[in-house]
């Protein structure tokens, strides 16, 4: 599908070499409000959970220490940053790196804590996001045989799809359906989210979600249903 | 036609193989996964589904694949620590012992670090200088390691220690800027070309240095 039917006029390129930046509205308001909500991220303090107890009338307060809360905001900070990146890409490959990187990173912003259930959570988001990297590079490493190129602006100029690259396609939604942990691998991730220190963990849905509306974007244009 | 004529038949028709190896391989991987229940083995076997990705990116073959095979083996190495890591604090915290990552000082006498000649280091890292690049930085970085692990001359000052590793961030930085110049202004090739072999020799070189000085420290220590 041609790219300023999806995401708007094309307002330019930048040329780094084999490496070429498309500039539309679409990518540029999303690689915009990631830098917004990093920025709101860096300004911001962690929450304090109070927890009831059971049994007495007292409550349990769950803080985040000094230190937890420096490596956690520089890891939101990192994630921040890989989303824009996924945003304004303009080669197959750069993208799978970051949905990559997000997934590593997500799994650092809850590493710290110390509650049993969230390790655990992350443990297994951890396995899947690994187990997922097969299909993502896999399916941009077949993208790559069966048309010569990563860029997007050559591969929305091919004429035709052949079923290598629909099987490609297929792989890649499936990593990126893992690396970020949506609907069939949210169960792994959703017990992630107990632990303290809010605006951290916000990161980790925001980077999915437009992960996931880039990725459509890309497999749209690979594969040019319309 | 993708493929030019000068590849050979038999390389072409060799892809499709390849590509199904990997995907054979990673469906192995996850049938153990799914077999096996102690969390250390499923993270075990989930390196297995990570190297089928590596077969599959390497089945590609051109040298764009080559470029990315190497961030792919740094992604995988990355999440394995990180979810051995969360493994390790999360036991920790089950059983309340705490333990490192390196369980070091480990003894290591060997004869050969005693009788081994010296000029073996030297010769080690006149070649690696002349290779430059990556691999250049290995092999002398190999050398530095020998030598220093090898010979057994103490107490390198610490300060020297602090110096050897800005080092390896300069030119680490420098491998970076000739990499820039590969984008931006592609018509000094060479310059870039020669900043970055040169940058990453002495960056690798370096860091190999420091883990045989850190290794010798740590082996002394009883």
């Amino acid at each position: 599908m041609d790219i300023s039917t999806l995401g708007g006029q094309i307002l330019g390129q930048i040329p780094l070499g084999d490496i070429v930046l498309y500039l539309t509205p679409f990518n540029l308001f999303m690689f915009a409000g990631a830098l917004i909500f990093t920025a709101l991220i860096a300004m911001s303090r962690t929450e304090t959970q109070i927890e009831a107890e059971f049994g007495s009338l007292k409550d349990n307060e769950v803080k985040v220490g000094l230190e937890e809360f420096k490596i956690r905001r520089f890891l939101a900070i990192v994630c921040g940053l890989a989303t824009a990146g996924a945003m304004i890409t303009g080669d197959l490959f750069n993208f799978t790196l970051f949905v990559a990187l997000i997934g590593i990173v997500n799994i650092g912003i809850v590493s710290a804590v110390k509650q049993i259930d969230v390790l655990n959570a992350a443990f297994q988001y951890g396995l899947i996001a690994m187990i997922a990297s097969l299909p993502l590079f896999g399916g941009a490493a077949l993208v790559l045989a069966s048309t010569g190129t990563l860029s997007l602006l050559q591969l929305s100029t091919l004429a035709s799809t052949t079923p290598m690259m629909y099987f490609a396609s297929l792989l890649l939604l499936m990593g990126i359906a893992g690396e970020t942990g949506v609907a069939p691998f949210y169960a792994t991730k959703a017990e992630m989210f107990r632990t303290p220190g809010s605006p951290f963990i916000l990161i980790i849905h925001l980077s999915s979600l437009l992960v996931i509306v880039r990725a459509i974007e890309i497999l749209l244009i690979i594969n040019k249903p319309f | 036609m993708i493929v030019p004529t000068v590849v050979p038949e038999f390389t072409v028709s060799i892809f499709i193989p390849a590509l199904y190896v990997g995907l054979i391989t990673g469906f192995i991987g996850l049938l153990g996964i799914s077999f096996q229940k102690n969390d250390l083995s499923a993270l075990i076997l989930t390196d297995i589904v990570g190297v089928a990705m590596l077969v599959i990116v390497a089945a590609v073959g051109t040298d764009l694949a080559e470029a990315l095979i190497l961030p792919g083996l740094v992604v995988e190495l990355a999440e394995i620590m990180a979810i051995s890591e969360i493994l390790m604090s999360r036991e920790m915290r089950k059983t309340g012992n705490n333990a490192s990552i390196f369980p070091l000082p480990f003894a290591m006498d060997m004869e050969i670090f005693s009788t081994a000649p010296n000029f073996l280091a030297l010769i080690l890292i006149a070649y690696g200088v002349f290779l430059t690049g990556f691999t250049g930085g290995a092999v002398a970085g190999g050398g530095i390691l020998f030598y220093v692990i090898a010979r057994r001359s103490r107490g390198l000052p610490i300060k020297v220690w602090e110096g050897i590793a800005g080092i390896s961030g300069v030119a680490w930085c420098i491998w970076l800027a000739g990499f820039l110049i590969f984008f931006i202004a592609p018509e000094l090739w060479l310059l870039g070309l020669f900043m970055s072999s040169c940058g990453i020799l002495i960056k690798v070189a370096s860091k190999m240095g420091l883990i045989g000085i850190m290794a010798r420290e740590d082996l002394k220590r009883e």
